[in-house]
């Protein structure tokens, strides 16, 4: 059997084991400032790879176009059947909606209420997913110099994504609303209690302290309450599929199923809330905070 | 030369680890390609290059990554150290030896992942050696693994380390 020789000289060794320590000194000792220092020195290095990224991204984007559009036709004319019928229902219900659209816009002049502030939206696309199994992350393709900062919300008209954690200059990483370690305000549509999501390990997410009295129930939708984050309010979540009520708990929670499915999404929105603080003024990590 | 095929590697690994592997992930984990990367890097070219290329592959990993950058950095950093040291004391290489010592870098540096990230309440030790540190060594030691056998049986390794080390 072949085998290879794998010596070294020691003196690298020395200087190696003075590095590592003092680095890993550095690192539990100033991990916050280290951090902030080493994502701004990276802004520039994050363009610059983004370029190998996008262009695999639009390869491998081509050659799913091209196997979804032709190759994988099958269950096509099933499929069109039933969205023909979904189309029908959906239609009655539209106008049923612009009917009470319409009695609200009344009813809302005639309250003189202020209407909310809508922020203005930039789409971007998904170049890639994070690159460590700890987090439930995508990559999209702008970055700080699209205005995008840490903390922005992230939608797709179908409903919540998830939020910016990080930015480079050509690239964000978006921890997602199925992520156990993020968390939004949301809130009942029909009962307007409020609570937090999170995600959970099982790629769902959980609305917790929801009120004890609360009639909450499955099949009840779930939406942004605009109270903290980079989110408006009214913005859907995911709909109730199970209330957890535990003797002798303070709160109940519910389990629930995200509106939008975040393994297909390839473009999203972002909302460009202001009042939101730019990476060099955050004191903290976007995201992977340290233990105390 | 070598910096600028190390920094080509990592500018490769980058697209080939966010784009191209959730395509063939297990139960949601895919293999690491930069800890194997750092691995190779510090078996055979000692501490100081292990640990250059550890800092440099959890800087740029973490820079597409939700974690935190400097946790990628020490983690991929400690293992690069160590994997130069295993390099000095483990004479003779085997794809067995590599397989078994890539094994045991993916377990330590998911550890130290582990315990140095805040997780979610959910996601306890216990979770997170089920669901990502163990599928992940094993995933690890076998693309690790491939990656060896292929250089050992079709390339002449001995020329190629000799080449890396000049």
């Amino acid at each position: 059997m072949r085998m290879v020789n794998f010596r070294t000289p020691y003196n690298a060794g020395r200087l190696a084991l003075a590095l590592a320590v003092v680095l890993l000194l550095g690192f539990f000792l100033l991990p916050t400032q280290l951090q902030s220092v080493f994502q701004e020195v990276g802004s520039p290095i994050g363009w610059v790879v983004s370029w190998p990224l996008r262009a695999v991204s639009g390869i491998q984007g081509g050659t799913a176009g091209f196997w979804n559009s032709y190759v994988a036709l099958q269950g096509a004319q099933e499929e069109n059947v039933e969205l023909r019928k979904e189309l029908e229902q959906l239609k009655g219900q539209n106008g049923q909606l612009r009917e009470a659209a319409a009695a609200t816009e009344r009813l809302t002049a005639l309250l003189e209420f202020k209407g909310q502030e809508m922020f203005p939206m930039v789409a971007a696309q998904v170049i890639g997913r994070d690159t460590g199994n700890w987090y439930r992350a995508i990559i999209l393709n702008k970055g700080e110099s699209d205005g995008f900062r840490p903390d922005m919300g992230v939608v797709t008209p179908a409903g919540v994504v998830g939020r910016i954690v990080k930015t480079t200059a050509a690239t964000s990483v978006v921890l997602l609303v199925t992520d156990p370690n993020n968390a939004i305000a949301g809130l009942v549509q029909r009962t307007r209690d409020e609570g937090i999501i999170e995600g959970t390990t099982s790629g769902m997410a959980r609305l917790k302290y929801i009120p004890l009295l609360s009639t909450a129930r499955p099949g009840d939708r779930v939406v942004t309450s605009g109270l903290v984050g980079g989110f408006p309010r009214g913005l859907s979540i995911g709909t109730i599929t199970r209330i957890d009520k535990s003797e002798g708990a303070l709160f109940q929670s519910a389990e629930l199923t995200p509106e939008v499915d975040a393994g297909l999404v390839e473009e999203v929105l972002v909302i460009q809330s202001p009042n939101l603080q730019t990476e060099s003024e955050r004191s903290g990590t976007p995201k992977g905070k340290r233990k105390p | 030369m070598k910096t600028l095929v190390i920094a080509g590697l990592i500018a490769g690994l980058i697209p080939i680890q966010s784009v191209l592997l959730p395509h063939v992930a297990v139960w949601g984990v895919t293999p690491d390609l930069g800890l194997i990367v750092v691995c190779l890097a510090g078996f055979f070219g000692g501490e100081l290059e292990g640990l250059l290329v550890g800092l440099a592959v959890g800087w740029i990993m973490g820079l597409f990554s939700a974690a935190d950058l400097t946790v990628g950095m020490s983690t991929k950093g400690i293992v690069g150290y160590l994997a130069g040291v295993a390099g000095r004391h483990v004479v003779y290489m085997t794809p067995v030896v590599l397989i078994l010592g890539l094994l045991a870098a993916s377990c330590v540096s998911s550890l130290l992942n582990a315990l140095m990230l805040t997780l979610n309440e959910q996601q306890n030790v216990w979770w997170a050696l089920k669901t990502v540190i163990l599928p992940q060594a094993v995933f690890d030691g076998v693309v690790g693994g491939a990656f060896y056998w292929l250089a050992w049986s079709r390339l002449n390794i001995e020329r190629l380390v000799s080449e890396y080390r000049t």
